[in-house]
């Protein structure tokens, strides 16, 4: 049996260097069958695709899409540097 | 001297599926900055549709935009044709070289490209052994030195420096210690730290934290927007609190 560390470098791996993603800096945690997928991405058609890449590089693990949208919220006030 | 009120976001990560909505957040930008920064990965994946995409969510914009790019930018090896869609459509993209903007009455210069890493002082790679590790050393130490000339040359009331790779560690705090080396490098704030400069701003570290400082007090904000959490920041730049 694979180790749960090779797995998750390899969804890593896939989700950095596959076309539809290209996304770096997700935390991929492996715990039995169960695989979790955490951070912020900046739309939500991006997040399913990662999900969707990240159930390709482990057909054999149940995904748990736990990735956010990044919210764009109104600026705030400025920050004075004198 | 006239304050200057800038707006400061990186790591827009612009798709096809996002178009337009960013750029909704754009208005009323003039009533509240002089001038908007981009500190790279404005794309997702640096194909040239992307770019393309980039340059119209920023075009036309009532004040002058100054981007660089970042390493998304530069995955698809498109990055010259990107910095050259931007420029055509009036935005200021900077690759290791500096501009002057006169915004209000006061001249501001800034200094930027891409940055790169190498890790932090006492725990960063040093030009030694391998090609491949001389390489990406001398890659960051090369940035640094043009950063360098193009700062002693600029002869203006503000100085700005704009990365997407850190200066410093401080504005990764909440990335794994383990990635330091591939988020930025203590070279680049030792050179803008030995001739000086009021900001500097960063991207790259979307976990990192907003506010630093180098270890020469030059002010570090990293705007990534997962940081920021809002559309840009806004930094008000002032001898005397007039903003």
């Amino acid at each position: 049996m694979e180790a749960p560390q090779y797995v998750a470098a390899r969804v890593q791996r896939a989700l950095a260097e596959d076309d539809r993603t290209s996304e770096l800096g997700i935390r991929v945690d492996v715990r039995g069958d169960q695989l979790f997928l955490r951070g912020h991405v900046t739309g939500e058609e991006h997040r399913r695709l990662m999900e969707r890449v990240a159930q390709e590089a482990a057909p054999e693990l149940h995904v748990h899409n736990e990735l956010q949208v990044v919210q764009v919220r109104e600026p705030g006030e400025d920050e004075h540097l004198d | 001297m006239t304050e200057l009120r800038i707006a400061a976001v990186g790591d827009v990560h612009l798709g096809e599926d996002v178009r337009g909505q960013y750029r909704a957040r754009l208005t009323g930008l003039e009533g509240r900055a002089d001038v908007l920064l981009l500190a790279g990965d404005l794309t997702r994946h640096g194909t040239l549709a992307e770019g393309r995409l980039v340059a119209e969510e920023f075009r036309d914009l009532p004040i002058p935009v100054v981007a660089v790019l970042g390493n998304h930018d530069y995955h698809s090896d498109l990055q010259y044709e990107i910095m050259s869609e931007m420029r055509d459509h009036g935005i200021i993209v900077l690759d290791d070289d500096a501009v002057v903007i006169t915004c209000r009455g006061a001249r501001l210069g800034v200094v930027g490209g891409k940055g790169f890493g190498g890790g932090f002082a006492g725990k960063c790679a040093s030009e030694f052994g391998e090609r491949e590790i001389k390489g990406f050393v001398s890659h960051t130490r090369s940035i640094a030195d043009s950063w360098q000339r193009a700062l002693k040359e600029l002869d203006t009331d503000y100085k700005i420096v704009l990365s997407h790779y850190s200066p410093v560690k401080e504005t990764l705090e909440g990335e794994p210690l383990e990635i330091y080396p591939f988020l930025g490098s203590y070279l680049l704030a030792e050179a803008v730290d030995t001739v000086g400069a009021d900001l500097i701003f960063h991207g790259h570290a979307h976990k990192g934290s907003e506010k630093g400082m180098t270890p020469g007090g030059i002010r570090v904000r990293n705007v990534a927007l997962p940081v920021l959490g809002r559309a840009y920041g806004l930094y008000c730049l002032s001898e005397h609190d007039s903003c």
